[in-house]
């Protein structure tokens, strides 16, 4: 799973949100440091609807634009907890043998 | 409408059909809203757009897939008779009196670069089917490279080799994996030898044989393609048009390039950047276009049925 597609996942396992909605959502998660533009965004949108891990929650007009919410589905939501067991698994590992690097130089962060 | 949704909308007109039709509206919206409007904005757009227009014409993968195996195994077998003709040309001129037979060793890549393609279009090993590939289209670039030069035409005389070499290995990534023999293989075979055999009969003074085998070599492989399932035959074709647009913008499109170098040889031209990127863009331009006739013409028929 990329990195987009986790965060833009993440974004929706809190709530329905429509397109421009997920784009701040993955800014804030990220700190600003991804800023998810409207290509990528729909690409990615359009590829996890195809794979069945997002569905159109409702439609709505606003300013006579149309606004679409997404939200996850149960598969959208066991490939995301999937994903986030892996990644939480690796960070451990990687955690642990930080730990260990500073105890072999006596506490040094080196 | 403004004149930034005016904008907006000729560029999300790049999508295909289908993807607009579902999210042009949203997408709109997103775009308008954005406070991050300029260049980059309108390259995330393009950049998108031209990735669900190949998506979109490789989404009947399997049907693709099949096409392109053959369109693989058949491509590969006339670019390895195209090299074998130049070895049988040295075969058959190392038998005049006092001739040594001499092969150079790019001529040596080529052939043995196809060679290896074929046993992986065969077997149908992707990793061994592109290795070949990759080594025939350096074979190619560097037999190109070298005459430049001294000829720059030569880039436009072997456009429709090099084209070919980078769809068959593009093709062979993509193809269907296992072993193969499609019908209409022995058609394509003969054609392949009869390539090989134009390599060689001058040495015996046989020109009208000479002149006959390139043509007897097209009709061949015609049978072989025609013989193929109209699925896979139609897809073929596609995937044969980047090489088959390659003749008519050699003809028109560089006849005043060529007869120049020809006429003035003392003050040769090279070509330029706007003709490598025409000369790029072309192939591509072709296949999507074509790929997109192609998926149409077959949703009318599913719709007919």
């Amino acid at each position: 799973m990329t990195e987009q597609t986790f965060l833009i996942l993440t974004a929706l396992a809190g709530e329905s949100l429509h397109g421009y909605a997920v784009i701040e959502d993955v800014a804030r998660q990220t700190a600003g440091r991804v800023k998810l533009r409207a290509g990528t965004l729909y690409a990615v949108l359009d590829r996890l609807r195809g794979a069945g891990l997002i569905e159109v929650d409702r439609e709505e007009v606003v300013q006579s634009r149309l606004r679409r919410y997404y939200r996850l589905t149960a598969a959208g939501a066991e490939s995301l907890t999937a994903e986030a067991a892996r990644l939480r698994e690796r960070a451990t590992l990687a955690e642990g043998r930080l730990r260990a690097r500073r105890a072999d130089f006596g506490g040094a962060t080196a | 409408m403004t004149t930034p949704e005016i904008r907006y909308r000729r560029l999300l007109a790049l999508y295909p059909s289908d993807f607009r039709r579902e999210y042009e509206e949203e997408m709109l919206a997103v775009l308008m809203a954005d406070p991050r409007p300029g260049a980059a904005q309108i390259a995330d757009v393009l950049r998108a757009a031209l990735a669900a227009r190949l998506r979109q014409t490789w989404s009947g993968a399997g049907a693709w897939g099949r096409a392109a195996r053959v369109f693989q195994l058949f491509g590969v077998i006339a670019m390895l008779a195209i090299s074998l003709r130049r070895v049988a040309a040295a075969v058959a001129g190392a038998t005049w009196p006092g001739r040594a037979f001499h092969l150079d060793s790019v001529d040596g890549l080529r052939a043995a670069g196809w060679a290896v393609a074929l046993a992986g279009a065969l077997y149908g090993l992707r990793a061994l089917g592109a290795a070949g590939a990759a080594a025939g289209l350096t074979g190619e670039i560097i037999f190109t490279a070298r005459i430049y030069p001294d000829t720059p035409a030569v880039v436009i005389d072997r456009y429709w080799q090099l084209v070919a070499a980078v769809l068959l290995l593009a093709a062979g990534l993509v193809a269907e994996r296992g072993p193969v023999r499609p019908r209409g293989w022995a058609w394509i075979a003969l054609a392949g030898a009869a390539l090989v055999a134009h390599g060689a009969v001058l040495r015996y003074g046989l020109w009208q044989a000479y002149a006959a085998l390139p043509w007897v070599s097209v009709v061949l492989a015609g049978v072989g393609v025609a013989r193929q399932e109209p699925e896979t035959r139609r897809r073929m074709i596609a995937l044969a048009v980047p090489v088959l647009a390659t003749f008519p913008v050699e003809r028109a499109g560089f006849a005043g390039f060529v007869e120049h170098n020809m006429r003035h040889p003392e003050a040769l031209r090279v070509l330029g950047p706007g003709q490598w990127i025409a000369l790029v863009l072309i192939p591509v331009a072709a296949f999507v276009v074509v790929a997109d006739i192609n998926r149409r013409l077959e949703r009318g028929r599913a719709e007919r049925r």
